[in-house]
């Protein structure tokens, strides 16, 4: 790995460990090998969110260019956002991108994915299903959303009946994401879910 | 937000207690790409201080989007000022260094003077100079850059005999090449 990209990362790590983020519990970071080029963030839902009390694991991979092009980092929790990728996890975030600066840190990039979580862009979606529901029937991509952290990311309130036809469809021998995945997409309408499942 | 300052668990630094004025001292004067001290340092328009070979990499990365890494602000190579402290004798501008990266750097050539038609001609002679009669007026009438004076002043008689002497062998020379082409 390039020397200025390893040396970053560890100045970098220290002031993460240092910051009031990581004494309040808001973000994490971990390494996962000592070569210093793969990490593991975590942050928590925002409050007044449907990802309130959720833990959210991403995956930070540090690029031999860094910090001149941005560290590629996707969800490892599934998270059910308009701007998250309901299958891959990938982010869909401009300074992830094409809005990249070499002064942003993990610090701030987690910050910011946190932000997200806060604030969807439905004007530019990762998931296209996701957003959909998201602008047309707002009510019930806040109970999916908030389902989903129950669910995957150890947040707090269940939804009764979601929970309940996820069920059914198990008891039909259906996989529990897959099941879980088709009811989303289909507003939780029991019957087109299973329909789409066995066609 | 909680208080957790019991819970911190780093112990304070060897050397001991640098105090936080000192340490807000030395990240002033960070480079905002490296977060290293500055080197060959040099300060945006805008204010943000970096090395000059972490602000080329940078500018070098995105040729199409030339922004401060830190606010975005529109950045140039030229509208860079480097600074220099006390300790620097030298006083170089670090822009005229070459920072370590890949590509080579274009030179431009020692001097733009020199006889343009020169080649040509050259290349005249070598493919056709064959000892043939009309070859010698042919290279003359076509030298271009052939440094030699002109004989005559414009306007002057000699000069128009000059020129309708070059036009006829112009003719006989075209002539020979195409009896060359067509035989
Ligand atoms: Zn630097
Ligand atoms: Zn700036």
């Amino acid at each position: 790995m390039a020397n200025i990209a390893a040396k970053r990362i560890k100045r970098e790590f220290k002031e993460v460990m240092n910051s009031e983020e990581v004494a309040g519990g808001y973000i994490k970071l971990a390494l996962v090998n000592d070569s210093w080029t793969e990490l593991q963030g975590t942050i928590v839902g925002p409050p007044d969110t449907p990802y309130e009390g959720g833990t959210f694991q991403l995956e930070i991979k540090v690029p031999e260019t860094y910090p001149f092009n941005p560290p590629k980092i996707r969800f490892v929790t599934k998270i059910w956002h308009p701007n998250v990728s309901s299958v891959t996890g990938a982010i869909c975030l401009d300074i992830l991108k094409d809005q990249w600066a070499a002064a942003l840190t993990l610090r701030t990039v987690l910050l910011s994915i946190q932000a997200l979580l806060s604030a969807a862009e439905a004007g530019d979606p990762q998931d296209a299903v996701v957003a959909k529901q998201y602008r047309e029937s707002q009510q019930l991509f806040l109970l999916t959303a908030r389902h989903w952290t129950n669910v995957y990311a150890g947040g707090p309130s269940a939804i009764w009946e979601f929970d309940q036809k996820v069920q059914r469809l198990l008891d039909m021998g259906i996989d529990e994401h897959e099941a879980r995945v088709a009811l989303s997409h289909y507003d939780w309408e029991l019957e087109r879910a299973t329909e789409q499942l066995f066609s | 937000m909680a208080e957790t300052s019991e819970a911190k668990p780093s112990a304070p630094p060897p050397g001991g207690d640098a105090g936080e004025d000192d340490k807000r001292d030395e990240r002033m004067l960070e480079c905002n790409i490296c977060l290293d001290t500055a080197r060959d340092a040099v300060v945006s328009m805008c204010g943000h201080l970096f090395c000059w070979p972490c602000l080329h990499q940078w500018l070098e990365t995105r040729p199409s989007r030339q922004v401060c890494p830190v606010c975005k602000a529109a950045i140039s190579r030229e509208k860079v000022i480097p600074l220099y402290g006390r300790g620097n004798t030298k006083q170089e501008d670090p822009r005229n260094k070459v920072p370590p990266r890949p590509a080579g750097q274009r030179t431009e050539p020692e001097s733009a003077g020199g006889f343009p038609g020169f080649g040509f001609g050259e290349g005249f002679h070598m493919s056709f100079g064959i000892g043939a009669f009309p070859f010698g007026v042919f290279t003359s009438t076509f030298n271009f850059g052939d440094p030699r004076p002109s004989a005559a002043p414009r306007g002057t008689a000699q000069f128009e005999e000059e020129q309708f002497l070059s036009k006829i062998f112009l003719w006989v020379a075209i002539l020979f090449v195409l009896w060359l082409v067509f035989a």
